[in-house]
């Protein structure tokens, strides 16, 4: 006669076992590339938020007398109200930059966002469904791949005025493939788990087990890939400005500013370099912070010595 | 025997991938607005004359009968005569007025292989200069994961993903060529011209390279055939060369025949930033000229080599590890 | 078998290994030697630190465990290099102490063939072989482990080895430097129990023949009992007796030692009568199988090979009647898991047909096979990976629910708490996360959620394999609990026939896709028929005799290939008792009795010439059980 009844005190401290997802969370937060990468970022985002706010000098304003005023302690002739000196038409160069790294960040984060939601969705479909679902989507990724973005871009944009949609759906096009394959790779392993088959002997529909298991399971991976994406497309942004295809002017946008400052390198180096160090530190703590999380997620999985 | 089938199967789906490319591009560049022709024929010929001109060059007949002739010449071998670039080289400024259904273009064919050797040449050494820093860093950095070599690969991989190739090379170009005039900059002149726009585009692979190399190399030594290939009495270098590596390119492999997109993009803007005078400067101006053979003969070649390589790789992967499924 | 007087090929002495920064000590004090040409067994539970004392031997303990106290003398002579730092790779592994370990399909490198790799490791030891010398030498000791064409298989890739040719293939690879000591650590483990059998005796042989001493960890009694010449027991740690094997085992001194030799599962001698369920004489069919069929294409090179296919189940019928409990045994490539798969519905077999009360799966409606599953549940064998990650109890016993839309919220609260309270568990647990819970309590949620759809039919594939004896016990009286208030009926898929003989009814043995015996379970257990279930049953892992009506039938080989299956009967290749008929024409099941069905030309043929006389004998032994 089975009498033994398990309860909450045979089993330990419930509370203390936390989900993987968590561990990586707290690895994460706790390694120096991750403080350092966030608190960058913060202040960059502060700075982004904050700063038009504060100031009322225009990014977009023509000041023909302050034109090629260099930054805060070089030469002779700076002055406080631009602290990184001004461009070539007499713009403000830390404005510009502050704005410029507003539409670098939401085009970055836009695209990813779509590309995210439209790869991992195919690639979900495709892992889990396989068969002949399988091959085609990935010949229809394969497609999409062999089309560089570069080329893409100067198709759709170099041919009419570029605006941010059609930037950010570029940039969305080019970069689903990678999220269909990892979102696919992970579905395909988890097909063949045990669980997947006792949720479809219970009844389970397809559509259910993709979406309430499939999904979440997916979602570690692509998180610190979509982080360091977002630094990606923010690389992407300025190229295509770089090229004459991104923001139009005069908004402002990290390409433009660096093509239009190299003509200037020799005299007023400040144009072309402030924006990008912007951008580098931008990127650089974008990197950090996904770096962060991929050593926490290897710590976590894989970093067992083997004992008995 | 079975390796012949898979073959020609993966060719095939090829094929249909190249075409299908190739029909995305030719649909993109006649559906987005901008005549072509009014920019062929420049802005000062009457309209009726750009009728005619783009009645005949059949660019007013429906899209779908468009590719059709289109795919029925390219399956022949030819790709077309481009709109702007006569045969004698020069490109022939707006104002005048000329009629590409007469006047004797270059064909794509041969702008394409007159540029390519020059691009083929940049990306050799873009990737001979990529490989010989990344193999060793990341080999290191994959072998003893908490050494100063994982550390620095670390370092060295943060930051040059974090630069824009272009900024870069205006940086280099501005110390390197003007400030120090030690290497040429812009255009090419003899071998030296490669020099820079490869360090470049090395820069911008590293650190994947590195990264690939080392995630897969830890992991692979993880494997539990590795230790026991140690208490089995294998010595540790025959178990890194002859087994370490070996598992580890597979994945790698993988990863980088992906990357070959990336790649191609980064060749495009390098090219332009350095006037260098390959393939991708030849696409830039192409779209900018609106040349509609060119871009498409040049998107149909990359496809190409896209799938080729990819198919290699497959192979590859295949030969060293048989439990791949192809 | 008497250790002959030379000095110890090794002499651990005082050994004491414990967790870094603790003082809680994983093996304790060791001492012990070993003389040449002896064979040494050591038992310790799994966990027990058998694999760390191996670890230790070859100088590749791990960094989070440190060596306290001992020394350790190989010949006379330190093992580690005079110093007991690891860290100092073994300079002996390899050549004179040679491991073998219990996951032989990750020993080797994936993508190099077997053969190459075994050379190279010959090369690494020995250099001064040339390669045509080397290879030489594999051939003949692949020959003498009785890996067949070994010429061929040198070639083929650890892939393509199953689970005991590789096993044979790390013996070669121990041997091939002339050792003289191995050092095997639960080899026996993942193989199947014929296997496992022949493993063991080649072991054996091959340590008498090559003159070489052994040191045999394993978990498993009956294994060291088969092996050793000498025991060695532990006990958290700490050796608790020691002695001749067959001496510890038959009359066990140590009060831990009495322990493990009573917890051994027993086959044959069993302490009380078994009560086993047996359906009432008018109850219905709840499954019946008919000719159910199931084969796969291959693809190789990423094309499907025409006309070639992999022969999973080739031929099943039986039925099952409401109340029952009937076991399907047999070892890996049998087609359990593809057959457990076509009763969940899971997959529909080719031909035939499978009715579950009454009803052909194959010819239901999405809709309707989605409503009847309501009425059969499939329970599997790893709870962890049988229930989803990342979610809470309650939540995951709510499933079935949810996709059947049963109940409202409250109903279905009070579903999910009849069913924890039904197998045992504190409704508390309702929202605890599974990795907290122990392996036991983790299988019970995977009961209660498939009993909170109310089934009449439960399918449990290999549900207790993860367990340990204490937790089987449990288990299994919660099932009888189970089957008595629910009226439920049991369908057990097991390799375990020490579990299969405790509760189920009428069992039935699958070889290679098909099943050749159906039987009760005295029948099968004290009578088997068909040569395979004999050879099956000796090769069981026990402390008893093995009584005569078995017979100590020792197979050879393994089974071949489902994709390449033989004409006529698929065992006839390693049969002791095969006809010439046999490979021609292969055997159906014969109702030899009113509870038995045999399929096998030399049983028919031997029950034929018994005549009438002995027919009647069975009837009586039939009504009598």
């Amino acid at each position: 006669m089975d009498a033994t009844v398990y309860g909450p005190e045979s089993a330990p401290r419930l509370a203390l076992n936390k989900s993987p997802a968590r561990r990586i969370l707290e690895a994460a937060v706790r390694s120096p590339g991750f403080k350092v990468g966030m608190g960058v970022l913060l202040l960059l985002l502060f700075a982004m938020v904050f700063y038009p706010m504060l100031s009322d000098v225009s990014a977009t304003t023509i000041n023909v007398r302050a034109r090629f005023l260099p930054p805060i302690g070089v030469g002779d002739k700076w002055i406080w109200a631009h602290p990184l000196g001004t461009d070539q038409l007499g713009r403000d160069i830390l404005m510009r930059s502050v704005v410029g790294l507003r539409y670098s960040l939401f085009i970055g984060v836009a695209s990813v966002f779509m590309m995210l939601m439209l790869g991992c969705g195919l690639g979900i479909y495709a892992g889990y469904r396989a068969g002949w679902r399988d091959t085609v989507i990935m010949r229809i990724t394969d497609a999409q791949l062999s089309i560089p973005m570069i080329i893409l871009a100067i198709s759709i944009l170099g041919v009419s005025t570029p605006t941010v949609q059609s930037i950010i759906l570029v940039l969305a096009m080019s970069g689903w493939p990678l999220y269909a394959r990892v979102a696919r790779s992970v579905a395909l392993a988890e097909r063949s788990m045990e669980y997947v088959r006792g949720l479809e002997v219970l009844g389970a529909s397809h559509w259910r087990i993709m979406l309430l298991y499939m999904v979440p399971t997916i979602l570690p991976p692509i998180v610190f890939i979509a982080v360091l994406d977002v630094a990606r497309m923010m690389i992407f942004e300025t190229i295509l400005g770089f090229l004459g295809l991104g923001v139009p002017p005069p908004a402002p946008s990290f390409g433009t500013m660096i093509s239009d400052g190299r003509k200037y390198l020799i005299n007023a180096w400040w144009i072309a370099s402030c924006p990008g160090m912007f951008l580098a530190l931008a990127l650089l703590s974008l990197n950090l912070i996904g770096a962060a999380f991929e050593r926490a997620r290897n710590q976590v999985f894989g970093g067992s010595d083997g004992s008995q | 025997m079975y390796i012949l089938s898979y073959l020609i199967k993966r060719l095939g789906q090829g094929l249909f991938i190249v075409a299908f490319t190739s029909m995305v591009i030719f649909t993109l560049l006649r559906v987005v607005p901008g005549d072509p022709v009014r920019l062929i024929v420049g802005g000062m010929a009457p309209a009726d004359v750009v009728e005619r001109v783009a009645k005949d060059m059949g660019l007013r007949d429906p899209i779908p009968v468009q590719y059709a002739r289109y795919f029925g010449e390219v399956m022949l071998g030819d790709l077309g005569r481009s709109y702007v670039r006569p045969q004698n080289g020069m490109i022939v400024s707006g104002g005048q007025f000329i009629d590409p259904t007469t006047s004797n273009m270059a064909t794509v064919s041969s702008l394409i292989a007159e540029r390519l050797p020059l691009t083929l040449a940049l990306g050799a050494a873009a990737i001979f200069m990529a490989i010989t820093f990344s193999f060793p860093l990341g080999l290191a950095a994959g072998l003893y994961p908490h050494s100063i070599c994982a550390k620095l690969a670390f370092f060295v991989q943060s930051i040059f993903v974090s630069i824009p190739n272009f900024w870069l090379a205006i940086v280099l170009i501005f110390y390197l060529s003007v400030q120090l005039r030690w290497l040429p900059a812009l255009g090419y002149q003899g071998p030296s011209y490669i020099f820079l726009p490869a360090l470049v585009l090395a820069v911008e692979i590293s650190p994947v390279l590195i990264r690939a190399l080392s995630v897969s190399i830890a992991q692979t030594m993880q494997a539990e055939f590795v230790t026991e290939a140690r208490v089995r009495g294998l010595p540790e270098r025959r178990i890194i060369l002859g087994h370490g590596l070996r598992n580890a390119a597979v994945p790698l492999m993988n990863l980088l025949g992906i990357q070959l997109s990336s790649l191609i993009g980064g060749v495009l803007v390098i090219e332009y930033i350095f006037d260098y005078p390959g393939l991708g400067q030849l696409t830039v101006m192409a779209v900018a000229n609106r040349d509609f053979p060119l871009v498409q003969g040049i998107a149909i070649l990359t496809s190409a080599v896209f799938v080729l390589i990819n198919i290699l790789v497959d192979l590859a992967s295949f030969s060293i590890d048989p439990r791949v499924e192809l | 078998m008497a250790a002959s007087e030379q000095s110890p090929v090794l002499c651990v002495k005082d050994l004491t290994i414990a967790a870094a920064r603790t003082s809680r000590s994983i093996l304790d004090n060791l001492d012990f030697s070993i003389q040449p040409h002896e064979i040494v067994g050591i038992f310790a539970e799994s966990g027990g630190g058998k694999t760390i004392l191996s670890r230790y031997l070859s100088g590749s303990l791990s960094a989070g465990l440190e060596v306290l106290s001992g020394e350790t003398l190989f010949k006379g002579g330190n093992l580690l290099g005079g110093t007991l730092s690891k860290g100092r790779r073994g300079v002996h592994n390899g050549r004179e102490i040679a491991f073998i370990g219990g996951n032989p399909q990750a020993s080797l490198d994936p993508t190099i063939p077997v053969g190459m790799q075994l050379v190279e490791k010959l090369q690494a030891v020995k250099p001064d072989l040339s390669h045509a010398q080397a290879k030489q030498k594999i051939l003949g000791l692949l020959d003498e482990v009785r890996i067949p064409s070994p010429r061929n298989r040198f070639y083929e890739y650890p892939s393509q080895f199953s689970g005991g040719m590789m096993q044979r293939a790390m013996i070669v690879d121990a041997l091939c430097s002339d050792p003289v000591l191995i050092v095997a650590d639960n080899i026996t483990r993942p193989l199947d129990v014929t296997v496992a059998q022949q493993i063991v005796n080649l072991l054996r042989k091959m340590c008498e023949l090559h003159g070489v001493a052994a040191l045999v960890l394993s978990s498993s009694p009956a294994t060291l009992l088969k092996l050793a010449h000498r025991l060695l027991v532990l006990q958290s740690g700490r050796i608790v007796e020691t002695g001749p094997v067959a001496q510890v085992l038959k009359s066990p001194q140590h009060a831990y030692t009495r322990h493990i030799v009573d917890s051994t599962p027993r086959i044959w001698n069993l302490a009380k009568e078994l009560a086993l369920p047996e359906a009432k004489p008018d109850a219905d069919d709840i499954l019946q199988a008919k000719n159910l069929r199931k084969f796969y294409p291959v693809r190789r090179y990423g094309v499907t090979q025409k006309g070639v296919f992999v022969q999973a189940v080739r031929s099943v019928t039986f039925s099952v009647k409401a109340g029952e409990s009937i076991g399907i045994v047999g070892e890996s490539g049998c087609g359990k898991s593809t057959l457990t798969r076509m009763l969940a519905a899971l997959e529909i077999t080719d031909q035939g047909h499978l009715e579950l009360l009454g009803r052909d799966i194959a010819s239901l409606a999405a809709q309707d096979l989605k409503k009847l599953r309501c009425t059969f549940q499939l329970l599997l064998q790893d709870p962890y990976t049988a229930l989803p990650p990342r979610m809470s109890v309650g939540r995951m016993i709510e499933e079935g629910l949810l996709i059947h839309g049963l109940g409202t919220a409250s109903q279905r609260r009070a579903g999910v708490h009849k069913a924890l309270v039904d197998v045992g568990l504190d409704p508390e647990l309702e929202n605890a996360l599974p990795t907290g819970l122990s392996t036991g309590q983790m299988q019970r949620v995977a009961i209660a959620r498939a009993l909170v759809l109310e089934p009449k039919l439960l399918i449990l594939d290999e549900s207790l394999s993860a367990l340990d004896q204490m937790e089987q016990g449990r288990m299994l009286a919660l099932f009888t609990r189970l089957q008595r208030e629910r009226e439920l009926t049991y369908i057990f898929i097991s390799h375990d026939l020490a579990m299969v003989r405790r509760v189920c009814g009428r069992i039935a043995v699958m070889y290679l896709g098909e099943i050749i015996e159906v039987g009760s379970n005295d029948s099968i257990f004290e009578q088997p028929r068909h040569p395979y279930t004999q050879a099956l049953l000796s090769a069981a892992p026990t402390l008893e005799e093995i009584p005569a009506t078995v017979r100590a039938a020792i197979v050879d080989g393994e089974p071949p290939n489902p994709i390449d299956i033989p004409v006529g009967c698929s065992f006839a290749s390693r049969c002791p008792r095969s006809m010439p008929i046999c490979r021609d024409i292969a055997p159906v099941l014969v109702q030899i009795s009113i509870n038995l069905q045999v399929a096998c030309h030399a049983v028919t043929a031997q029950e034929a010439t018994l005549g009438s006389g002995e027919t009647k004998h069975f009837e009586n032994t039939a009504r009598a059980s």
